[in-house]
């Protein structure tokens, strides 16, 4: 049958599977938060069949569910009809923004990246005291939060890179862009073109990322496909460092948080346990954890677009932590580590970082 | 729904916890069944006081009221047929007392299943029910099925640990069911009958449940048979043997094909799979039961039997029964859970008439089921967009459900007559027993305003 919306074209299918079992409930972070089933995968796939029916035009009455998706995907890792919801919403958010109906922050959030070169608008790069664009073996891709936002945890990485005399170089790189395809847009050309001559013109035959998203953006997208051909590989932090035994250790009750975008999204699980292991003895599982991870609540555009929900799921993640009474909080990006930060009420005592932050404190400690 | 009335309602829970968007109404149209219509609001309680007072308005203004917990019902139990307000109370979700001493567990009607489960393992116990549903389904809608699970057998159904009971009566009035005394045979048994009424005579709003103590090891096994009168036998002889197994379950040839084809776990495609499991304190007191087991499949021809050595084998034998609902739902469009129960030694005569069933209308109808108390779950798949299989679809579930009623059984094991069984109460229950039925929902319920057109209780 053919459909009015691109999503009827490519997920009926799917959208038609969904049984309506409920089981997502188990699982979506912006249900478990707000227990409005409308909010839930269920839910909107019910809404996309009524769609589907034409009982129902997408349009302004649907962005309040539709646009709050954190597309951390644990329903889809759930769901026993095998339906992925997080991918029809992409698209849907992509019909909706065709037919004028967009969530503002989503609206200005590609503004921001038709006028500047990172989602913060920030004019001003932080230089981090390192030369930029020379021959190097590896490229270290930052990305906009660890650039703008967790600029300390990147400058931690960058020191641990150094203390392992790694062969690497930053690019004046731009924002990767692969957000806006969450979003209901698609990847600035000129951006992701930008990033793709600066690694090639560094001779880098590997690019590190600080940021797993960046990683899934340059790994899957077409227009980072040129870095694929030209035989560059793109690894996440986490998988470069997983080898290297750095001698230190803490005797701090330690858990791992899973970022959605680097455990589900591409399944790396293991490395990080891997390094977090060596270090910390005393390492906890959070209750949810690997591929049933409860997401923090900042994806998809919903820390832009519903920051009180955002916050506040983030707040649900970190009573995990205080469940478990770990002393340090170790994760594997930026933008979890910002919003978790954020949530962190002043009364726990806990403290979160990256991994790499971590381990160069460790470092800098044993002096 | 007129505006003066919405007005009450989000002066009666706050307008936070209100709703009349189109996203909530569609939302709240369907639970886990094929029934799908959507109501004019939704409300999300969070006291009991709020509930006494949304039914007085409803009674005042005769308005149709649809409690609601997780809406994974596979009868249409949380569908607003006629509109009217869901009642959503998932909100209401505290654990209200964990008391070991007394063996209690008093809990809001919101809980999730899991969360009262997790509460209870630091201290030994558990909820013996466990649905398939258990991650997310509600207490409260265990309460209104009067739901079951795999250790049904063993350990029985939700009526069974239910002491007490905070229900809102249809006019506002709060009443109190049962004692939270191990035993109390005072007055008539007025919580056994809210358990099961699906949600047709009152609002439950606590729940005062009997907890038992975990019996921390079990031994499983696994069996295959090449015809079903075979493992039919090896069922009903392990069910007077002596030994209750604390889950029996049968896995059929149409189940085992699609997991196949689905799964790497290459299982032998026979007539029919049985899951067993012992449980108890000490190894020697499982394995003494499991041995009884065993020794029943082989003596029935099991052609191969499994035991588990280990937690990790223990869980690799479980695979197979507990991946088939995943593997069901990705055949076609559509699936119908049905849930017959017939008694134990006509389990084989069902599947084999239902695996007829599927041959003579041409639907797919793999089966899995709680073999040990006899109640099975045929699962339809098909595509509601092909009117012809939907017609078809229709008969066959006309022919299975007089099949069940011709070998004594009933129309349902633990999900409900909802809206799915109505057409089908005439087959089991005469006049006389529909006549009481009526007479006591309307004693409760004399405006018919408690999820009406549910279990056929409509003249």
């Amino acid at each position: 049958m053919e459909g009015k919306y691109e999503f009827e074209k490519k997920f009926r299918d799917q959208v038609l599977r969904c049984s309506s079992c409920g089981f997502c409930r188990a699982v979506c972070p912006v249900f478990g938060l707000t227990k409005r089933p409308a909010l839930n995968a269920r839910g909107k796939m019910l809404i996309l069949k009524e769609v589907m029916d034409g009982n129902v035009d997408l349009n302004d009455e649907l962005i309040e569910t539709l646009f709050q998706c954190t597309n951390c995907t644990s329903c889809t890792a759930q769901c026993p009809s095998g339906v992925d919801p997080p991918e029809i919403i992409k698209q849907v958010r992509k019909d909706m923004v065709h037919t004028g109906s967009c969530h503002p922050a989503f609206e200005g959030m590609n503004q921001v990246l038709q006028e500047h070169t990172n989602i913060y608008a920030e004019d001003e790069p932080e230089d981090f005291e390192r030369e930029r664009n020379r021959k190097a073996e590896y490229v270290f891709f930052i990305g906009c939060v660890g650039a703008y936002r967790e600029d300390e945890a990147t400058m931690a990485t960058l020191d641990l890179l150094d203390h392992l005399d790694v062969d690497y170089t930053m690019i004046n790189e731009v924002c990767c862009s692969g957000v806006l395809e969450d979003v209901g847009f698609q990847i600035n050309q000129d951006l992701a073109q930008k990033n793709v001559d600066l690694v090639l013109s560094t001779g880098a035959k590997t690019v590190i990322t600080g940021c797993p998203y960046c990683a899934r953006t340059f790994n899957n997208k077409v227009q980072y496909q040129t870095l694929k051909d030209k035989g560059v590989e793109i690894i996440h932090i986490s998988q470069f460092l997983k080898d290297f035994d750095l001698g230190v250790k803490t005797d701090k009750v330690v858990t791992y948080h899973d970022p959605c975008d680097l455990g589900r999204h591409c399944g790396i699980y293991e490395e990080p346990r891997q390094i977090i292991r060596k270090i910390a003895p005393n390492f906890v599982e959070l209750r949810h954890n690997r591929a049933n991870a409860l997401c923090c609540g900042a994806g998809g555009g919903v820390r832009g677009a519903y920051p009180k929900n955002s916050i506040d799921m983030a707040r649900r993640r970190l009573e995990e932590v205080e469940e478990i009474g770990a002393e340090i909080v170790l994760t594997e990006c930026n933008s979890c580590v910002h919003n978790l930060k954020n949530a962190k009420l002043r009364a726990q005592k806990f403290e979160i970082f990256t991994t790499t932050q971590f381990l160069n404190q460790l470092l800098e400690e044993a002096g | 729904m007129d505006t003066t009335i919405k007005q009450s309602l989000k002066e009666i829970v706050g307008a936070e916890n209100f709703t009349d968007s189109l996203i909530d109404l569609i939302a709240y149209s369907k639970d886990a069944s094929e029934h799908r219509h959507r109501p004019d609001a939704a409300v999300w309680p969070v006291n009991t006081g709020q509930v006494s007072a949304i039914m007085k308005l409803a009674s005042r203004e005769k308005l149709p009221i649809v409690p609601r917990g997780a809406g994974t019902s596979l009868a249409g139990l949380a569908v607003p047929e006629q509109g009217g307000i869901i009642l959503d109370l998932g909100r209401m979700d505290k654990i209200i007392d964990i008391n070991i001493e007394d063996r209690l567990a008093v809990v809001q009607p919101g809980v999730v299943y899991a969360d009262l489960d997790r509460a209870l393992s630091p201290h030994g116990f558990f909820f013996p029910p466990d649905p398939a549903s258990g991650s997310v389904c509600t207490l409260g809608g265990n309460v209104a099925t009067n739901a079951g699970g795999i250790k049904g057998a063993k350990y029985g159904t939700t009526k069974d640990y239910v002491l007490a009971l905070e229900v809102v009566l249809p006019d506002g009035r709060i009443l109190h069911t049962g004692s939270k005394c191990m035993k109390s045979v005072s007055g008539y048994d007025l919580t056994r009958l809210f358990v099961g009424s699906e949600g047709t005579l009152g609002v439950v709003t606590e729940i005062t449940f009997k907890i038992n103590p975990k019996p921390p090891l079990v031994s499983t096994s696994m069996a295959n048979f090449e015809t079903l009168e075979d493992a039919g036998r090896a069922v009903s002889e392990i069910m007077y043997s002596g030994i209750i197994p604390s889950a029996l379950e049968v896995i059929d040839q149409q189940t085992l094909i699609a997991i196949n084809q689905n799964t790497d776990l290459n299982l032998p495609e026979v007539e029919a799979l049985l899951v067993a499991e012992t449980d108890g304190y000490t190894r020697e007191e499982t394995e003494f039961q499991m041995a009884k087991i065993v020794s029943i499949f082989k003596k029935n021809n099991a052609t191969t039997t499994r035991q588990a050595d280990s937690k990790e084998e223990a869980e690799a034998l479980w695979t197979a029964r507990k991946s088939a609902y995943g593997v069901l739902a990705r055949i076609n469009n559509n699936l119908i859970v049905e849930d017959l129960a017939v008694p134990m030694s006509k389990v084989p005569d069902m599947l084999r008439a239902i695996s007829e069933l599927s041959k003579k209308h041409n639907l797919r109808i793999p089966t899995v089921g709680h073999a040990g108390d006899g109640n099975l779950h045929p699962v339809i798949c098909f595509d509601g967009t092909n009117a012809d299989e939907v017609k078809r679809v229709e008969e066959a579930s006309a022919e299975l459900f007089e099949k069940v009623i011709e070998l004594g059984g009933t129309l349902t094991g633990e999900h409900g007559i909802g809206l799915a069984k109505v057409p089908f109460m005439g087959l089991e229950h005469d006049e006389i027993s529909m006549d009481i039925m009526r007479s006591i929902k309307r004693l409760f319920d004399p405006n018919n305003i408690l999820n009406p057109r549910k279990m056929g209780l409509e003249e």
